[in-house]
């Protein structure tokens, strides 16, 4: 088989994948919650908190609750991705198939993004339509390429996540240890500024925290820890982890695979 | 070159025990295994629980990593050649999990087929033929969930057969059939054997490795204990002769009692409903009859049968003579 009908038939499997896993995760009530509802919420309860200035903060509120949804949705299903096919009983038959695991993954993700994409999208409608706020995008076109961005670097990250908490068996602890600070230290709703300065390298070293500059940036023009900051910048910084955490997850892969093999718990449940 | 080529292969699991003073237990669970498979062969695994049969199959499908010794699949190495062995080989493992039960029948082998990197063209016409093969024909749209055991079991033929792999790897194909379904599931794999495919399956039942295969290896705690065709395996038991006795209700000290007498090589029971049946197999022929109708005096018993040794008998001596009293079901 050559090269070229490798990734003809690797493209083959990621359609695939992400139409089954749509649809299974398009179902699924848990997953609705976290993408859907619990964003809702949270945007809900920001702008009540900012009453005052509703109309003007709405945009950056939308984006930033947004962006919980489309963090807590990958942390939630990346981390399940694989463990989940264990329980299945289905890891083995996806191992011992030619194709490589972790093309079958970055389908999953891919479902997994898209679905919590769609959680800053129902944001926006409901912000829209029934509160009525204005919600203008101050650079269209800034904003799509951003979140394409933050797109490329969220699958990436969802690739490392997914094997890290294929051998990790603190699983639940480290879900829930990543869920909520992120959202802070990541600077979902409000600018990092308020936070100690210590927190500030954390927050550099994580690609939601380069994600959300972007996305605010270009929404509401807010969000930059230094004004004079070029949203270039940010892309770079998005595209720079997103090879990064490829490069971690590809290792990560051949490791708990290997690993797997060797203590014999492809198959457990 | 060999279908299959097995050398020294042996897996040792480790497994900890105890909660709270942690410690290691290893078991051996492929023990020093050699054997050949030619291509185009039928070849049987056969063996007791837990006597290593899943194991090897799964070093040989590459998804365990042996902690000794090597295997090829026809020529590629199963470690270090794992990514050319994986499009080669076809595999089953006895049960029903390892499916989409959310999806359907169809849809769990178009994925499949995906995996497997079947051309889509090839898939489309593949997909039908396979679901008739296996008899899914009509219920193919149904979510797996709703299928039966032996639905299931089926499915998974189906998918092992997606790619037409050259190498066959059947771990108790025939668990959860029922009796028809079992008997279609040997005469497809005989066909498969016809078209050249080459087939390592493995059984605890005896008839079935009579009726399929060409070549038998039997197992027990990891190790090889006979290689044969069935016939060079019924010949361990040539100089046997098996007394079938049918009684209801035998208590464990008449059956140990038995297997104390001189003539008795071995003695193993099946159980059916309230009645067993005993097997005893003795080097003198009819001497043991009077003996053994001494110790079952005051039993209810029924048919009492003489007769010539089989392959099961081959195999209760080799497996179950060391045990004294083999359970066969
Ligand atoms: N994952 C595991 N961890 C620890 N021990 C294991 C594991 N899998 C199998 N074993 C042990 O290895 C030995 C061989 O098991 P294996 O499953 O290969 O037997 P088998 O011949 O397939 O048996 P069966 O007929 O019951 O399917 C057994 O003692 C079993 O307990
Ligand atoms: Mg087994």
């Amino acid at each position: 088989m050559s090269t070229r009908e490798k990734i003809v038939a690797n493209l083959r499997v990621i359609r695939t994948v992400f139409v089954v896993f749509f649809k299974m995760l398009a179902v699924d009530l848990f997953i609705i919650f976290t993408v859907l509802i619990q964003p809702l919420l949270i945007a809900l309860l920001a702008i009540y908190m900012n009453r005052e200035r509703a109309s003007e903060v709405a945009i950056y509120l939308i984006v930033g609750s947004g962006m919980t949804g489309l963090w807590s949705g990958l942390l939630f299903t990346s981390s399940f991705a694989i463990r989940g096919e264990r329980w299945f009983g289905t890891l083995e038959m996806l191992v011992g198939a030619p194709t490589h695991l972790g093309v079958i993954m970055l389908g999953k993700t891919l479902a997994h993004v898209t679905l919590s994409l769609s959680s800053m999208i129902f944001g926006y409608i409901m912000a829209a339509l029934v509160f009525r706020f204005p919600l203008v995008i101050i650079d269209p076109l800034g904003f799509l390429v951003s979140l394409l961005f933050t797109v490329v670097a969220f699958i990436s990250f969802g690739l490392v996540i997914a094997p890290f908490f294929a051998i990790s068996p603190a699983v639940e602890g480290w879900v829930n240890a990543l869920e909520f600070p992120v959202y802070v230290v990541g600077g979902f709703l409000f600018p990092i500024l308020i936070l100690p300065q210590w927190a500030t390298p954390l927050s550099y070293a994580l690609a939601p925290y380069w994600a959300a500059q972007a996305l605010h940036l270009t929404s509401s023009g807010a969000g930059s820890v230094y004004p004079n900051f070029p949203l270039w910048h940010d892309w770079v910084m998005l595209l720079l982890f997103s090879v990064l955490y490829l490069f971690l997850s590809r290792w990560l892969f051949a490791k708990v695979i290997r690993r797997a093999k060797v203590e014999a718990t492809l198959g457990l449940q | 070159m060999n279908a299959v080529e097995i050398e020294n292969l042996r897996r040792v699991y480790r497994a900890t025990i105890g909660t709270f003073r942690r410690s290691i237990k290893e078991v051996v669970a492929v023990d020093n295994i050699s054997l050949a498979v030619q291509p185009g062969e039928l070849f049987g695994l056969l063996g007791p629980n837990g006597a290593g049969k899943t194991t090897t199959v799964k070093m040989l499908t590459t998804l365990l990593i042996p902690t000794g010794g090597t295997a090829r699949i026809l020529g590629y190495d199963i470690v270090r050649q794992a990514d050319q062995v994986r499009p080669i080989i076809g595999f089953i493992f006895g049960g029903e999990r390892g499916l989409y039960w959310r999806l359907s029948g169809r849809d769990n082998l178009q994925y499949f087929a995906d995996l497997y990197r079947v051309e889509p063209r090839v898939a489309k016409k593949r997909i039908p033929h396979l679901l008739e093969l296996v008899g899914l024909k009509g219920r193919d749209d149904e979510k797996v969930e709703g299928y039966s055991r032996g639905m299931r079991q089926r499915l998974h033929i189906a998918r092992a057969l997606l790619h037409d792999p050259q190498v066959l790897f059947l771990d108790e194909p025939t668990l959860g059939l029922d009796p028809v379904g079992a008997r279609e599931l040997r005469s497809m794999i005989r066909d498969l054997s016809t078209q050249g495919k080459t087939i390592l399956l493995t059984t605890h039942y005896m008839f079935e490795a009579d009726a399929l295969c060409e070549r038998i290896a039997v197992i027990n705690h990891g190790r090889i204990i006979a290689l044969d065709t069935p016939a060079g395996l019924k010949r361990y038991a040539q100089d046997l002769s098996v007394v079938e006795v049918e009684v209801f209700g035998i208590e464990d000290n008449a059956l140990e009692q038995i297997r104390a007498l001189p003539a008795v090589e071995a003695v193993s029971v099946e159980n059916q409903d309230q009645r067993q049946v005993v097997l005893v197999q003795s080097s003198h022929g009819s001497a043991v009859m009077q003996p053994l109708m001494e110790i079952l005096a005051g039993m209810r018993v029924g048919k009492v049968v003489v007769r010539e040794p089989t392959l099961e008998d081959a195999y209760v001596r080799l497996v179950g003579g060391e045990k004294g009293i083999a359970q066969v079901d």
